[in-house]
């Protein structure tokens, strides 16, 4: 009994946290599935329709598409930010008289809201003439370009535009790690007559991958979640050409009141998440093992 | 090794101009704020030729800026605090009570948020939301945004665990509760985790979009980022409104920046590495 009184607390503590999470998460997950199995419309009653939104979702067009683009952005998304961060963080590292300023002024995007992110591009690539880059184009006498309105380059600028508003924050992370390498190594380098190139390849680079683990993670997540900025940006268009899966799902499943239907993309989504996070972070733990 | 110095000043000022090219969205909104439309496709990148504020006070007007401005600040405020004080208690469970079964399960099962997207959630959601009154209500956004803690109490268990016991076994001894030893002695090591966590929640609740859009519906209620939402609706030709709009609504996140800029790139960073 005193045993039972003496825990009391440490059960209150923890009570708030798991009741907001089992109403607001774990609840609705599980009657997202069990809607996934219905043709529930929000409305009426409904009745069981075993796999047919599933196999409804891999074979509707849009559907397929909204996928394709989403996996497409976010193994785009994690490549180009890593490709530029790792360089970037390693310059930023160096002995540059400005780079606090350089820093802060790459950072800056990370926390403006990325509707914002997704306004302010807006401007400056619109197709209409009002757009930065094509009134710079007219008043050089050159043609207009479609931009956004272009399904082919819109994927591409949306990517841009992702890449522009991560690459400071991930810099950030590679940063925070490169301080933490001894610079000994470096040292003992020198001595060996390694050049720059080197002391990169074999120290730097190895020695980031705990950076790298999160930073991917963060990333791909992130990439394959997004919502609000190729939202404000494109509105999923020109046709289906960057719409991503979050916003199908979101317009089948509160637009067009399609709740069963969208319940099965959703979790067709939610186990894309699982399988994905889980194979990077076993990926990369690895590597850092590798590091011990 | 004055070839070396010579090669920094010629990356520091390559590395200058790109820095000036990367922020160029930036200054165009700004200097466009101060334009006409037709000066801003005249002569996007110049100065402003005649300075004027007008399009600020339409923009104002626009997003009744003091109204939803006070909508965005409460929200955040109450529930950034909460998040705290719901994260930092419920770590303390996680992490001391770690050998305790019912306490392992629930740890994993918290874990699992991590996975769960809001698109996955959002439709049965409503519903309970619903059925507890709490759609287009301040409060129930308040209490949607509280979902954070489940973030924060993994943030806080890491740093809990790496915490030594000896400080609360003497207060116990001393006859302190358990209540009484978190709140003064655990609660105030735990503030650096605690800056990381209000600098990564701040931004996150001002900044969200998505919770808004679904469960508000009110222009009353609105918060900042949703009014630029629906003014893009109304003003979407009239960049000369749009771009103040932003600029404003940009600004209190700016100024939060450029107060606590160590303080974000050294929290979001370590926030990130502990995750």
């Amino acid at each position: 009994m005193r045993e039972i009184r003496k825990n009391v607390p440490y059960a209150l503590f923890l009570a708030p946290a798991i009741i907001i999470y089992t109403i607001i998460t774990f609840i609705p997950v599980v009657w997202t599935f069990f809607y996934s199995f219905t043709n529930f419309n929000g409305l009426s009653e409904y009745e069981f329709v075993g796999l047919n939104n599933y196999i409804q979702a891999f074979t509707t067009k849009n559907v397929v598409q909204s996928f394709r683009n989403t996996l497409l952005y976010a193994v785009a998304v994690p490549v180009s930010v890593t490709v530029l961060a790792i360089p970037l963080a390693v310059i930023l590292s160096g002995k540059m008289k400005s780079r606090n300023l350089q820093r802060a002024i790459f950072f800056f995007p990370s926390v403006i809201s990325s509707l914002f992110i997704g306004y302010i591009w807006n401007f400056i690539l619109s197709a209409s003439k009002y757009g930065l880059v094509n009134s710079i184009l007219t008043g050089l006498g050159m043609e207009k370009l479609l931009l956004l309105s272009d399904p082919d380059s819109a994927m591409l600028l949306l990517i841009l535009v992702t890449v522009w508003c991560n690459l400071g924050w991930h810099a950030s992370i590679y940063i925070a790690n490169i301080q933490t390498i001894s610079p000994e190594f470096y040292e003992a380098a020198e001595v060996d007559g390694a050049s720059a190139f080197d002391k990169f390849r074999y120290i730097t680079f190895p020695m980031l991958a705990p950076a790298m683990t999160t930073s991917v993670m963060l990333l791909l997540t992130g990439s394959l979640k997004a919502f609000d900025m190729p939202f404000a940006l494109t509105s999923g268009g020109p046709g289906y050409a960057t719409t991503m899966i979050t916003q199908t799902i979101i317009t089948e499943g509160i637009g067009a009141n399609r709740v069963g239907f969208a319940s099965a993309m959703a979790f067709i989504f939610l186990f894309t998440i699982a399988v994905v996070s889980t194979i990077q972070t076993k990926f990369m733990t690895k590597r850092e093992d590798n590091l011990r | 090794m004055k070839r070396r110095k010579t090669l920094l000043h010629v990356q520091e000022a390559v590395m200058l101009l790109i820095c000036a090219v990367f922020f160029i969205p930036i200054y165009y909104l700004i200097v466009s704020t101060f334009k006409t439309q037709n000066e801003i496709v005249k002569a996007p990148l110049a100065l402003p030729a005649h300075f004027t504020l007008m399009n600020y006070a339409k923009a104002f007007q626009a997003i009744s800026f003091f109204r939803s401005f006070g909508n965005s600040l409460f929200v955040t405020a109450i529930s950034v605090t909460l998040i705290v004080v719901i994260s930092a208690m419920a770590a303390y469970t996680l992490a001391r009570k770690r050998e305790a079964r019912v306490v392992k399960f629930l740890d994993w099962y918290l874990f699992l948020g991590f996975l769960i997207p809001l698109q996955t959630t959002m439709i049965p959601l409503f519903s309970i939301m619903k059925g507890l009154k709490l759609t287009n209500s301040l409060l129930g956004l308040i209490f949607l945004h509280c979902n954070g803690c489940v973030f924060g109490s993994f943030l806080y268990k890491g740093f809990i665990k790496a915490l030594p016991e000896d400080l609360e076994e003497a207060a116990r001894i001393d006859g302190a509760g358990t209540t009484r030893i978190f709140w003064k002695i655990v609660f105030p090591l735990l503030k650096p985790i605690t800056t990381t966590l209000v600098i990564f929640n701040v931004m996150w609740t001002w900044n969200d979009f998505l919770y808004t859009y679904l469960f508000i519906s009110s222009s009353d209620k609105s918060t900042l980022i949703m009014q630029v939402y629906n003014g893009v609706g109304q003003y979407y030709n009239d960049w000369s409104v749009m771009m103040p709009v932003l600029v404003i609504a940009l600004l209190p996140m700016v100024i939060f920046y450029l107060i606590l800029q160590n303080q974000i790139i050294g929290g979001l960073t370590m926030g990130s590495m502990k995750n």
